[in-house]
């Protein structure tokens, strides 16, 4: 999905790069979004039910994130690193089967 | 037929939705508003009739239509959209996303007043409060003005040295709804000018991992905003190198100020957009009294042309500042600050008079524009070196 920033990426940040050698725009070359693992601040996360889960994917249309993830039986999962902790999804489950649940550092 | 010059009557919005069929961008994203709406209606008989293959994208809103124009443009298109007024002014926000995302958009401004009182009357106010969004802004006199500067906004705004947005404006209604004559060129000569191949940076792919408008922070945003600047410090040299091409290629005139009858005139006059017209007009009639009077027109407003506006008014005793803009509370009218600006600290300049005229669609006829150059010889003669007033309305 993602590639390996080449070492000249790191050297940016390294380095500290000022405006004559920047990309244009802010632009980063290298990465989609899929490479920046956001979810590592939230106070919140989905905890899923597999057993109440029936499969409607409302979770998964209203996650704002894509963090909700389907499996091989058709079973929402919630990928972690993207997970905010918003909560919409357990709002929108009818069944009942997303709990969020506090992170504890 | 190539080479071959046609002459057609054409009201501004024509002329501009015209020129845009020459260019045929890949993509229009764009919402109805007087006195823009024909720019756009012209444009999608163009697209409906098969005579351009652009992609037209009907939006619920300016805000999504410029937004629609920086997706678009991420992706490598060429495009173009219109608006006006209360639209260019929902549009803001994401004026600085196209300038910050570096993509190159065209945008036609059918200049109106804000509201309110709503009126959708000519008034250069909503495209002068643009000046910071980092977007080269042009001024347009007549309808041939409005028909050269579409396709001259392409070519500076798509330069590999600039990528920076570029917008036009022409006055509502005075001059977006006049039938004019203008001079057309040929699908061949805007091809040669703004050929459909050119250099594409960095862009939207599905194919390539790419990240456009991430986050930056403290460590990083100076840096991506100082590229703008020196982008739009290039914008400079390419605006007049293009129009310079743009001369030779069309056989008009074309530079970044125009200067009429400057160059033994003791007093001049400053405007942009359709009042210099009048300016002109004015400078006959006064030339005819035996006065040494002279015009300068602003074509190019951002960058703005310090220098060569000095270079112009040097020697001048008394500059008439004719600014059809709305601004409150101000040291000066929007214009006449910028000019006070470029000839702050320099000897042998003019005094600086800035009249704020015309809100509104209100028109400043002729005998008051006389006036008003008797005013500022006054002011100057009592050795005040800078005023502004409003004039042309009831007290």
């Amino acid at each position: 999905m993602t590639k390996e920033a080449p070492d000249e990426f790191s050297r940016w940040t390294k380095e500290k790069w000022g405006s004559s050698q920047l990309p244009m725009g802010g632009t980063v070359p290298y990465h989609t979004a899929y490479a920046y693992k956001t979810g590592d601040w939230s106070a919140f996360k989905a905890i899923i039910d597999k057993e109440k889960c029936i499969s409607c994917m409302n979770c998964y249309y209203y996650c704002p994130d894509s963090a909700i993830i389907m499996d091989d039986n058709l079973k929402a999962e919630c990928d972690m690193a993207f997970c905010k902790g918003c909560g919409i999804c357990s709002k929108h489950c009818p069944a009942d089967a997303i709990e969020m649940r506090r992170v504890t550092r | 037929m190539s080479g071959v010059r046609q002459v057609v009557g054409m009201t501004g919005d024509e002329a501009v939705a015209h020129a845009v069929k020459l260019v045929n961008p890949d993509v229009v994203a764009a919402y109805p508003i007087t006195p823009q709406t024909i720019i756009v209606e012209r444009y999608s008989d163009f697209v409906n009739n098969g005579e351009v293959d652009t992609s037209f994208i009907s939006v619920e809103s300016e805000h999504s239509a410029m937004s629609a124009c920086v997706g678009a443009s991420l992706t490598g298109a060429r495009v173009f959209t219109a608006t006006a007024s209360a639209g260019l002014a929902l549009m803001y926000e994401i004026l600085y996303v196209a300038s910050g995302m570096r993509c190159p958009i065209v945008l036609a401004v059918a200049n109106r007043a804000f509201s309110a009182p709503i009126n959708i009357h000519g008034e250069c106010t909503d495209q002068l409060v643009c000046r910071d969004a980092s977007w080269v802004s042009l001024f347009g006199e007549s309808a041939q003005e409005a028909y050269d500067e579409t396709i001259l906004s392409f070519k500076i705004a798509e330069h590999p040295d600039v990528m920076l947005p570029a917008m036009f404006g022409i006055e509502g209604f005075i001059v977006t709804h006049a039938l004019e004559r203008v001079e057309t060129l040929s699908k061949q000569q805007v091809e040669d000018f703004i050929p459909a191949s050119r250099i594409v940076r960095d862009r939207f792919c599905p194919d390539e991992n790419k990240t456009f408008g991430s986050l930056v922070l403290q460590d990083y945003y100076m840096e991506i905003k100082r590229q703008q600047e020196e982008a739009m410090q290039n914008a400079f040299k390419v605006t007049k190198d293009a129009m310079q091409e743009f001369s030779e290629l069309s056989g008009r005139k074309m530079e970044i100020i125009e200067k009429y009858q400057l160059e033994d005139a003791d007093y001049a006059f400053v405007s942009y957009g359709a009042t210099a017209g009048n300016a002109k007009a004015v400078v006959n009639r006064l030339r005819a009294k035996g006065e040494k009077v002279g015009a300068l027109k602003i074509r190019l407003f951002r960058p703005f042309p310090s220098l060569d506006i000095f270079q112009a008014l040097s020697g001048i005793k008394a500059a008439t500042i004719l600014d059809r803009s709305a601004t409150f509370g101000s040291p000066g009218s929007i214009v006449q600050t910028d000019i006070a600006s470029a000839l702050y600290g320099k000897e042998d300049v003019p005094s600086l008079h800035g009249y704020i005229n015309g809100l509104g669609g209100r028109v400043l006829t002729l005998p008051e524009i006389e006036e008003v150059y008797e005013m500022s010889k006054e002011y100057n003669n009592i050795g005040m070196t800078s005023t502004t007033d409003w004039v042309g309305y009831r007290k």
